[in-house]
């Protein structure tokens, strides 16, 4: 009963994952269409719908992971966590679409090429977190390793955005879209910290089980 | 009294025993508390071992009750106050989730009727005074035990585990071990504490493999009833997994298994219950709520079974 459980955990887990990173990619290309102004929004649906998919697995995953009353107590609590976290970065990532569902403007052409480098970031990060969580399963130290390139990249990331959001706020044309304009990069910038978060916590795990 | 009133008095007795002994019995707490199997299925393999063992193991009839630590001649009415005691207070204790030396109530039974026949010098209080400093270092052979084992385990094994597949798999592993260690220790001791029961009715002309077969079922219909109490309290003392549960129960087993090789009187219940603090200590983990209760009924359990067996004697000893 109990590696029958497992083997559906990881099946699960590595579902969840796909359409996770599938839904990020999806993302990522819509934002080249919108830096080329080619975007049609209606496409920002295939994102919010891997999140719905991603839900209704994180769901089946989460019920699974509680039903094996023999599962180590202290590593049911951790995937538990784990799970958590990761949704919360997809909710982030669905936020975008929605966000960029109703963003009326054009992105200003003189940050397009900054945008561009953090959302490219955005999407490589996510990659390396899907990784990182496969690695998480059977060996620590490569997942660590991940954990210091996520923790590297997302250094790179703030000093984009903060480069960004110099060139956004000296703009002194319609405020409205300076503020949409900072909120867009700060979402896409917030996805980034948040993947460093959960890399973080991570990486607290490796260091603390080997002291179980 | 008649014979046949006899026979089934001393039946009814045993039966009254083999379950006071199997309800006291925290065997499966270690299993329980790592979640190696669940209530039902540990109760089922309980009884199983129970059944088993009482019918395979527990044909030699055990000594005298008390022969050494009374000074008196021992009567009929003397054991069966003293077995009727220890069983009531294996009970209490049971009812509420205390593991406690079955020995230890046996003394404290005995203590009480020698005080009570024959005054202070009815007692052998010589060899009390040198069982009791074994009884003292039970549960600190237990805690230092546990503690240096898990520190071992922890070192050689847990410290190099990769990924928590890894651990998933050690945990699996430990809990094979432990499984079998547990059913060989519930396999013997099912036989040597049916003997205890069953001796007393060895001997009245019933068939030998019926007694012990009744006494194995009476044994487990203990762990059944009462037992899963003391196994779910001893089981929670402190949060467990396979490696920890083994870490505790399989030095103690083995210890105890040494120490009765050797005549040595070391107390099971107390050497696991201080087993679970010392590696409560090792993992640096909390001791949950409940074990001042344990220690609680451990230092009553002298002078409530003395207690029992002096309000016991004069009812037994007119009916007999």
């Amino acid at each position: 009963m109990k590696s029958k459980s497992e083997k559906s955990i990881d099946e699960i887990a590595k579902e969840y994952n796909s359409e996770f990173l599938k839904g990020a990619k999806r993302l990522n290309e819509l934002m080249k269409d919108f830096l080329e102004n080619k975007l049609d929004k209606s496409d920002l649906d295939d994102v919010i719908d891997a999140e719905r998919r991603c839900d209704r697995i994180k769901e089946k995953y989460i019920q699974v992971l509680f039903q094996d009353k023999r599962a180590l107590p202290f590593l049911v609590e951790d995937r538990y966590k784990i799970i958590t976290l990761v949704d919360e970065a997809l909710g982030k990532v669905e936020f975008i679409a929605r966000f960029l569902k109703i963003y009326p403007f054009d992105l200003y052409e003189d940050i397009s090429g900054d945008f561009k480098k953090m959302c490219d970031t955005c999407s490589v990060l996510i990659e390396i977190l899907i990784d990182s969580l496969e690695l998480m399963e059977i060996n620590f130290d490569k997942a660590y390793e991940k954990t210091v390139e996520i923790e590297n990249l997302r250094r790179e990331a703030r000093k984009v955005r903060y480069k960004l959001l110099g060139v956004i706020y000296k703009k002194t044309d319609d405020p409205i879209r300076v503020l949409l304009t900072s909120k867009l990069v700060n979402n896409v910038y917030n996805i980034i910290a948040w993947i460093e978060d959960i890399a973080d916590y991570l990486r607290g795990l490796i260091i603390k089980y080997p002291t179980r | 009294m008649a014979a046949i009133s006899i026979i089934i008095l001393f039946i009814i007795i045993s039966i009254f025993i083999s379950f006071a002994i199997g309800a006291n019995d925290e065997t499966f707490a270690t299993v329980h508390g790592s979640k190696t199997l669940m209530m039902r299925e540990l109760l089922i393999l309980a009884t199983i071992l129970a059944i088993a063992g009482a019918f395979f193991l527990g044909r030699a009839v055990s000594e005298t009750v008390g022969k050494d630590l009374l000074n008196i001649s021992i009567s009929n009415s003397i054991v069966l106050t003293i077995l009727i005691s220890t069983s009531i207070w294996l009970i209490l204790s049971s009812s509420l989730g205390a593991p406690i030396s079955t020995t230890h109530s046996t003394i404290g039974s005995i203590m009480g009727i020698g005080i009570l026949i024959g005054g202070f010098g009815g007692v052998n209080w010589l060899l009390i005074i040198e069982m009791s400093f074994w009884w003292l270092l039970s549960p600190v052979i237990g805690y230092i035990a546990s503690y240096v084992v898990y520190k071992l385990i922890h070192k050689g094994i847990i410290s190099r585990l990769n990924g928590f597949k890894d651990f998933e798999r050690t945990e699996k592993i430990f809990s094979y071990i432990l499984l079998g260690v547990i059913c060989l220790t519930a396999f013997s001791r099912a036989g040597n504490d049916v003997s205890n029961a069953a001796g007393i009715v060895v001997g009245l002309g019933i068939n030998v493999d019926l007694i012990l077969i009744i006494s194995g079922l009476c044994f487990s219909a203990g762990i059944v009833v009462l037992g899963r109490r003391v196994i779910k309290s001893v089981g929670n003392i402190t949060e467990l997994v396979p490696t920890s549960a083994f870490a505790s129960e399989v030095p103690t087993a083995v210890i105890l298994f040494v120490g009765t090789f050797l005549g040595i009187p070391l107390s099971g219940s107390h050497m696991l219950v201080a087993s679970l603090i010392g590696l409560s200590k090792a993992r640096r983990a909390p001791v949950k709520k409940g074990l001042w209760k344990i220690v609680i009924v451990w230092i009553l359990t002298f002078p409530m079974a003395a207690l029992l067996a002096v309000l016991l004697f004069f009812p037994i000893d007119f009916f007999l």
